[in-house]
């Protein structure tokens, strides 16, 4: 018997979040890649670099989640146990580059809901829009991001 | 070379760019990986939890692949080239699985001084099975 999703969180504006992209954490995230492309890694290259200091690799938004609040909120709203969950798909646009010590506005809203069936059987797709601002209110990047739930 | 940098000049539409070859995976990169990201679902962590979820035991974060597949990009390319990166995963990853990442370019625009190159991506396991498929965009600077 498949469980029940609460598809009234379609439309869902989330309440925006701030983050502050810190120079460890884009290291530490291009290390776990085994990504060692010195513009992240080192602080010289970056200083001479047009950026003026180390960049995030593209994927790096993704770390920009909301501390204060609890992590899980998307799949509480929606109903559903971690274990249900796959990534489905994910898009990256990048207006500019993310470099230390910058604090950017996170803004997530839930777009769309569908259902397909797979070779494991019915599924729930869920898509989440974040889009991510810069002080003065200008577009620095968006995510896109298909959460699968194996009903 | 290993960090490239390549002008919107020396592209060829319909050429592949230099492959990218990830792994074998081992359970210190997905776990180094969920530390680095903030993704700690147990299901790329614990053996148990994973086959409990039907899932046939661990297997690796879509994004450490999205990451692999930036990466493929950003290597032949260069660093901060990257304009948009969307994928698909198509089918799961899982420890000792080597991945190996491509790209072939589908078209060039060039508008006032923007110079972009739009490239179908994708990762591969050893057996030649796509785990990973999507379209990038990446802005080239010209020799002009």
């Amino acid at each position: 018997m498949p469980i029940q999703i609460d598809r009234s969180v379609l439309g869902k504006e989330y309440a925006p979040y701030p983050v502050t992209v810190e120079r460890g954490r884009i290291k530490d995230f291009a290390r776990a890649l085994g990504d060692l492309n010195p513009f992240y890694l080192d602080d010289h290259v970056g200083a001479a670099s047009e950026w003026g200091d180390v960049i995030a690799p593209p994927s790096f938004p993704i770390t920009f989640r909301d501390e204060t609040a609890d992590s899980a909120a998307l799949l509480r709203d929606l109903g559903v146990d971690i274990s249900r969950v796959l990534h489905g798909e994910q898009e990256f646009e990048l207006f500019r580059q993310l470099t230390p010590g910058e604090t950017y506005l996170c803004r997530a809203k839930v777009v769309d809901i569908y259902d397909k069936t797979g070779r494991s059987g019915p599924m729930a797709f869920v898509v989440r829009e974040i889009a991510v601002t810069d002080r003065t209110g200008e577009m620095v990047a968006t995510m896109r991001q298909t959460t699968v739930i194996r009903l | 070379m290993r960090y490239g940098k390549v002008y919107v000049e020396d592209v060829q539409v319909g050429a592949e760019i230099p492959w990218l070859v990830k792994g074998p995976l081992a359970q210190i990169q997905l776990t180094r990986y969920a530390g680095a990201s903030g993704d700690f679902n147990p299901i790329h962590q614990d053996d148990e939890f994973a086959r409990a979820a039907g899932m046939g035991g661990v297997f690796a974060h879509g994004m450490l692949s999205m990451g692999f597949v930036a990466q493929v990009l950003t290597d032949w390319a260069g660093a901060g080239t990257v304009r948009r990166l969307g994928v698909r995963f198509a089918a799961l990853v899982r420890l000792k699985d080597v991945v190996t990442c491509r790209g072939r370019v589908l078209a060039k625009t060039s508008k006032d001084d923007q110079h972009l190159v739009d490239l179908e991506v994708w990762a591969e396991n050893q057996r030649g099975e796509k785990v990973v498929t999507g379209r990038a965009t990446l802005a080239l600077p010209s020799r002009g």
